[in-house]
């Protein structure tokens, strides 16, 4: 009997999809023996639009608009790099409210890749209530920044809008609701059978292939390599506010979504903290002069390291930027993790990487 | 299974997620960030705001029958283009007279229909300023 495979297209149009990106699975019956992919399907073309069309001030805003879960990432990345240009400190305040809603905006993304995960699993009860639970970070975003998502929160020399009393108060009010939920979350994550029995030893990933394929973000913390931007970087301050490394040593679907669990209650203590001793001064700093030089700069998004190089020559116009997003630097990870997986769990795997395409094509 | 049916017969009298619109109105935050209004009578013409929006959504060009501002030497009128706005508010933060010659309000911009004719006008701003750049 000769061996026949068969060609089954996940993509790029898929019921399970949030965003475009197609899969080319061969499979033998049901199991999967063969990946190939392609994310270039919304490509926009914004580090051109960057270097041609926009004065380096006027970019943040752009690159923004990379992606709509990570804006401030993508902002901040950016700021970061063009404040290490032309020199010149920020204030402890400003760094504080920029982790602030750095949290506040990994928060409601986890809860997003969370909610979908319910949802390919056919839980869709628990997806309603995660998306409506959300609504209570959305809410503090807005009154934060004025703007449910993008944020426009960050500025060249610091932040666009001061942190009042209320609030403040508001934050910390909606904070504790949601700490409660998400106590609420990890209890069904770990005793529901659609949620965890399910999920256990499906689309596992091996520390060493995390090694070997330069996985990142919480799909490597998962398999039990610590690797956060947040613990590396010396530019925020997160060790003042209490960031604790969250891993996981299964690496499976579940061990993503623990991770994920406590990373929301990771972030949900630090902008406590932050709330709390919040420190006093100006929340803007005005920098002056045209970016010269070359600059790297790297973060930690909800899905793992972001990284902004610049390149500027002393004029308005920048000669170079490059956005290096978490996503594209784990599609071979992603890849190695459907081999050998049925073709049935495609989609729930697919959801427990929390894919972001277009930050990944931009 | 009890605590199943307890939860069960308890989420029958919750209080849904979502709000009655139209019956019930969206309370709009003060905060909100809305439409970007500008007062002609305390503009010095700096155009400050022009130079820092990020999209061009704010452009002074000139025209026949300038408003009576002294200020206004070049005879310019203010422009602006809600549909291209992306609501940073930045060209505020540029302003020398923030609150009297340009704020933002919370307010949304209405819907744009074929007679307002949003794009075919703006695009003569956009040429008429793109020649008086070059001249």
């Amino acid at each position: 009997m000769s061996k026949k495979t068969i060609h089954i297209p996940l993509g790029s149009q898929h019921i399970s999809l949030l965003e475009p990106v197609r899969f080319k699975f061969e499979c033998e019956n049901e199991k999967i023996v063969g990946v190939d992919s392609d994310v270039g399907f919304v490509h926009r073309g914004i580090e051109r639009a960057c270097t041609t069309k926009f004065k380096f001030d006027a970019i943040g805003y752009v690159v923004a608009r990379v992606c709509g879960l990570c804006a401030i990432t993508h902002s901040l990345s950016y700021t970061v790099a063009i404040e290490k240009l032309l020199g010149g400190e920020i204030s402890k305040k400003a760094k504080y409210l920029r982790i602030l809603l750095l949290e506040l905006d990994r928060i409601h993304s986890h809860m997003l890749c969370l909610s979908h995960t319910c949802e390919n699993a056919g839980f869709e009860a628990m997806f309603m209530r995660i998306m409506g639970d959300r609504e209570l970070v959305m809410e503090i975003q807005e009154l934060l920044t004025g703007n449910r998502i993008q944020f426009d929160y960050i500025s060249i020399g610091g932040v666009n809008r001061d942190l009042d009393v209320q609030t403040a108060k508001k934050i910390i009010e909606n904070l504790a609701l949601v700490k409660a939920k998400v106590f609420s979350y990890i209890d069904e994550f770990t005793n529901n059978w659609s949620l965890s029995l399910k999920f256990k030893g499906i689309g596992a990933l091996t520390l060493e292939d995390a090694y070997r394929f330069n996985a990142i973000g919480p799909l490597a913390r998962a398999c039990g390599l610590p690797i956060d931007v947040r613990n590396e970087i010396e530019y925020l301050p997160f060790d003042e506010v209490g960031f604790k490394m969250q891993t996981h040593n299964d690496g499976d679907i579940n061990a993503r979504n623990m991770v994920r669990l406590n990373e929301i209650l990771n972030s949900l203590e630090m902008c406590e903290n932050i709330l709390r001793g919040l420190p006093e001064g100006e929340i803007f700093t005005k920098l002056k002069g045209k970016p010269k030089g070359e600059a790297l700069m790297r973060f930690e998004a909800p899905r793992g390291e972001l990284m902004y190089y610049v390149k500027g020559d002393g004029s308005a116009m920048l000669n170079r930027v490059r956005i290096k997003t978490p996503t594209f630097a784990c599609i071979p990870a992603f890849s190695h993790i459907f081999m050998g997986e049925e073709y049935a769990d495609a989609p729930a795997i697919l959801a427990s990487f929390d894919p972001c395409l277009s930050c990944t094509a931009k | 299974m009890l605590t199943s049916f307890i939860k069960a017969f308890k989420n029958l009298f919750k209080k849904p997620q979502t709000i009655d619109y139209p019956a019930t109105p969206i309370v709009q935050d003060k905060g909100h960030r809305g439409l970007i209004e500008y007062g002609e009578e305390s503009c010095i013409y700096c155009l400050k705001c022009e130079k820092a929006c990020p999209p061009g959504a704010i452009l002074f060009v000139p025209v026949q029958d300038p408003s009576q501002n002294e200020k206004n030497k070049k005879g310019l009128a203010y422009n602006y283009n809600p549909y291209l706005c992306i609501y940073c508010g930045e060209c505020v933060r540029a302003c020398p007279k923030p609150d009297e010659a340009l704020w933002q309000s919370n307010k949304k911009p209405q819907v744009a229909v074929k007679s307002d004719k949003v794009n075919a006008e703006w695009f003569v701003l956009e040429k008429l300023k793109k020649q008086e750049k070059t001249k």
